[in-house]
């Protein structure tokens, strides 16, 4: 038998008169419940599927928001949510914790809001940075400095903000528009090597 | 020489862009008046761009080389103290220079699917240099328009105020000079340090060429659709390049994986991010794509469905390209937020929707037919229409959780909800499963209808090895139920792979009393497609083995340690903090801080490890990882940059089984290579097969 199935590969069509035959020999009737057979087969797989989906983003779901929104609706504490910030790059401190034998790095920093809508991401930070009426917002977040983490960097963090009104992150991207910058050249090479800076 | 560099430059991808509007606006001119003529004028001009191409990214490359700092693009991504290997990296480091050379790839994909292809299928040959001409000359109208790499900064002196301004252009301005040399060179930026890594030198190009790749079978499928020739014809035409296209997304996957783990510092290799989920689209309809042609050569069904799987695997390397270089999704690794955004969403949206009408208007016409009819529940083309269903539904939920669930929130609800690692978690697990099972059954279910009690047997022996494997496992002390049944589907596609290579190796040799090694090459010499495939389910089979070792079992320590001090790890290993240097300064301007450790396992040293952190010129720092890796696992050592705290501290990870997600890319390559390696015998029997059916045109 097992022999038998070895060789499979079959030329089109090398069979196909058997299958005509008996595809010929299934009724309408046959073959409407082979379809209802897959119908049923693939509602089924579907039905598991978006079940799967939906519980999945139910779970998984945060809400992205800026500082402003985030600390106006108090219903949001203790909620999972995303936000993003400019950093502020004075308030930022490292420490080692150790509760029970493991070692934590612990980072707390603060934010400032950026606005919705900005023409120059980087500007946006820099302006938030320096605004003292742009609304802050203390970190919390237990890992490794990202390289990343300096002054006028964004801060793109998932976490909740806690009853204490510090946010506690537990994933944290960081953006630097500066380095990555596309825009006109440097108005510096305007001026001759000898006139110095 | 940098003037005329970029004048060169600019003057091929001018051209080029001008062919290819010349090609497409020829081709239908030449499909609608079946003027043999006009066709070859139309594939000359598409001919053509490639060289144009070929001059037009030399001469940016040659720029880069000799550091020709007018050029904006060689400012932004290379400085003096560049070395030479990433001076030709940086071509595709940045947007401009990575649009360009995407240009001369699609620009040498279609000349050479043009000239494999011109005899055999004349009569696609207007449609397919339309569609791919059409999609060439958008990316070489978004570079001439929107990201020329050949841009320059010029000095113009303005007599009316007296004073000096700076401007950027891709024409020389009059009255211009260019800045001074040294100010060039001092404003010159470098390459994004997190670029300098042996994976991103060929991970991006990999990626590219898996991305354009799919364009052929896409614009022969258009062609088939446009011409009327729906036959398997274009199937037949684009195999290899389907393949082609689906080995190069895998390795750039793979290697991207690489990269990831070995410098973002993060001890892992595949994060869910928006940027690795838009490429990873592409690879899971191309894959169900690659699966559903075999039905439609072999059986004549699911023609329809091949369309559909092709269109939206190209739409998904559209939307990639799109969603990843348009700044719509927030990533670590996505491109400047960039102009470019609306027309690439236009050019994306638009090429879908006339893909779908032209399809829906010949499926309207009945003539995309099926020749057969499935009949049985348990048959080899159900299970691969499962398949399909797996693969298209595994890329619909990535697809809703990436792009869906945030753009859809922003558009309805005026927040972005995202989902983070935890849905992926969640909802893929299981599919995957799925996908692993089914790899192991199909194989060994035979066409048309099977029985239950058939396959049962079928699967006996694998079944056989993978019970083992479980009790193998159990009594090892493995016992979370995740892993035990990751394991068991997993390995049930492997074992099946390796028992039918066996079983067709000992039937040759009894049949034609072969050597077992006789027999395994002919096997593999005259079945190439299917051997190679099951090569290929056997690398994957080893990237599921490794992802759940690494996944489920990885072990995480950090401490801080003192000179001397050892640090216990986890599966036996310990970790000897043995010096530390800082401020070492490297031929590129970097500096590094690195320390030695001593990796450690039952009493015996089994060598040192020298994690870094190089901090660049520019103030960005990279965390570069110490690992010494085996086919068990991986000890992965960062050296922790905690700021103000005494002692240096580590973050140690063991990795199981990770090394088996590198192998089985590996076996996944042999595979591919096997399947798609050109068959002298097939290719007479083409040639042959052509030969009729022009006597037969001839005589009717």
């Amino acid at each position: 038998m097992a022999q038998a199935a070895w060789e499979k590969p079959i030329a089109a069509g090398a069979n196909s008169a058997a299958d005509k035959a008996r595809e010929a020999l299934m009724s309408r009737a046959g073959r409407g419940a082979i379809r209802r057979k897959f119908l049923l087969a693939g509602g089924l797989i579907l039905g598991v599927v978006a079940a799967l989906i939906i519980t999945g983003t139910l779970t998984g779901a945060q809400y992205f928001m800026t500082v402003d929104a985030l600390l106006a609706d108090p219903t949001l504490v203790g909620q999972s949510v995303r936000i993003s910030g400019a950093v502020i790059g004075e308030t930022i401190r490292v420490a080692s914790i150790n509760p029970d034998g493991e070692e934590i790095t612990t980072i707390t920093f603060t934010i400032a809001h950026i606005p919705d809508q900005f023409a120059s991401l980087e500007q946006a930070l820099h302006d938030a940075v320096y605004n003292p009426d742009a609304t802050r917002l203390d970190v919390y977040y237990e890992g490794p400095r990202p390289d990343l983490l300096q002054n006028e960097a964004q801060a793109i963090m998932t976490g909740t903000l806690g009853e204490d009104g510090v946010f506690y992150a537990s994933e944290l991207l960081l953006k630097c528009p500066s380095r990555f910058q596309e825009g006109g050249s440097d108005p510096e090479l305007g001026q001759t090597s000898a006139g110095g800076l | 020489m940098g003037i005329a560099l970029a004048d060169i430059g600019l003057a091929a991808l001018f051209l080029a862009f001008a062919a290819a509007i010349y090609a497409v606006i020829v081709s239908i001119l030449a499909a609608q008046k079946h003027s043999d003529a006009m066709t070859i004028s139309a594939r000359n001009a598409a001919l053509a761009s490639f060289p144009l191409m070929i001059v037009s990214v030399g001469a940016l490359w040659i720029a880069l080389l000799t550091e020709q700092y007018q050029i904006n693009y060689v400012r932004s991504t290379t400085d003096p103290l560049t070395p030479t290997f990433y001076r030709v990296t940086a071509l595709w480091g940045s947007q401009e220079g990575s649009l360009l050379f995407w240009s001369l790839i699609m620009a040498g994909f279609v000349a050479a699917a043009l000239v494999i292809n011109w005899k055999r299928e004349r009569r696609l040959m207007p449609y397919v240099i339309a569609y791919s001409m059409a999609t060439l000359a958008f990316f070489l109208g978004l570079s001439l328009i929107y990201e020329n790499p050949f841009e320059r900064v010029w000095l113009v002196n303005n007599p009316e105020q007296g004073t000096t301004e700076v401007v950027d252009t891709l024409l020389i301005p009059p009255d211009a000079r260019p800045p001074d040399a040294d100010r060039l060179q001092a404003n010159a930026r470098g390459l994004n340090p997190l670029l300098r890594h042996f994976g991103m030198i060929i991970h991006p190009p990999m990626l590219y060429l898996g991305f354009v790749g799919f364009t052929i079978p896409f614009a022969f499928a258009m062609a088939a659709l446009a011409s009327g020739d729906l036959s398997a014809n274009w199937i037949k035409a684009t195999r290899r390049w389907t393949l082609v296209a689906w080995l190069f997304l895998s390795l750039g996957l793979i290697l991207g994986g690489r990269w990831a783990y070995d410098v973002l510092g993060w001890g892992g290799y595949w994060g869910w991010d928006p940027v690795e989920n838009a490429a990873f689209l592409p690879w899971l309809i191309g894959t169900a794509f690659l699966h559903s042609v075999m039905i439609q050569e072999k059986r004549g069904m699911l023609k329809v469905w091949n369309m559909v799987l092709i269109i939206f695997t190209f739409s998904a390397v559209m939307f990639g390209t799109f969603a990843t270089r348009s700044g719509l999704i927030e990533s670590v690794h996505s491109f400047a937020r960039s102009e470019i955004g609306l027309p690439m969403f236009v050019f994306w949206s638009g090429i879908t929707l006339v893909s779908v009408v032209m399809l829906i208007w010949r499926w309207s016409q009945g003539r995309l037919r099926e020749e057969h009819h499935n009949t049985r529940l348990l048959s080899r083309e159900s299970m691969f229409v499962l398949n399909n269903v797996i693969f298209v539904l595994l890329a619909l939920a990535i697809f809703w959780g990436s792009f869906g669930a945030p753009i859809l929130s922003e558009l309805l609800a005026d927040t972005e909800i995202t989902l983070g690692t935890a849905y992926f978690m969640q909802v893929t697990p299981p599919l995957f499963l799925a996908m692993y099972i089914l790899m192991g059954v199909a194989p060994v279910t035979a066409w048309g209808a099977t029985h239950v009690a058939r396959l049962g047997r079928a699967l006996l022996i694998p079944a056989i090895g993978v019970i083992a494997l479980l009790a193998f496992l159990i009594i090892t002390g493995t016992t979370q139920p995740a892993a035990l049944i990751g394991y068991s589907a997993v390995s049930l596609a492997g074992f099946v792979a390796v028992y039918e290579i066996f079983r067709g190796t000992t039937a040759r040799m009894r049949a034609r009393n072969e050597s077992a090694l006789q027999a395994a090459i002919a096997l593999f010499t005259r079945s190439r497609r299917r051997y190679g495939g099951y090569i290929v389910h056997l690398g994957i089979t080893l990237i599921g083995i490794g992802v759940i070792g690494s996944t489920v079992f990885q072990e995480q320590r950090e401490r801080t340690l003192d000179i001397g001090e050892v640090m216990p790890v986890a599966y036996g290993y310990e970790m000897r903090f043995d010096g530390y240097a800082s401020g070492l300064f490297a031929d590129d301007g970097r500096v590094m801080d690195i320390a030695e450790v001593t990796v450690i396992r039952a009493g015996r040293e089994l060598g040192t490890l020298r994690p870094r952190i190089d901090r660049f010129p520019d103030g960005m720092n990279m965390t570069i990882a110490g690992a010494r890796s085996t086919l068990e696992n991986d000890f992965y050592v960062l050296l922790w940059p905690t700021g103000d705290t005494t002692g240096i501290t580590f973050r140690v990870y063991v990795n199981p089984l990770v090394n088996l997600i590198w192998w089985g890319g590996l076996v996944l390559i042999a595979g591919t290579m096997i399947s798609a390696w050109p068959n002298e015998a097939a290719a007479v029997r083409v040639r042959e097969r052509a030969a009729i059916g022009a006597q037969m045109r001839a005589t009717s």
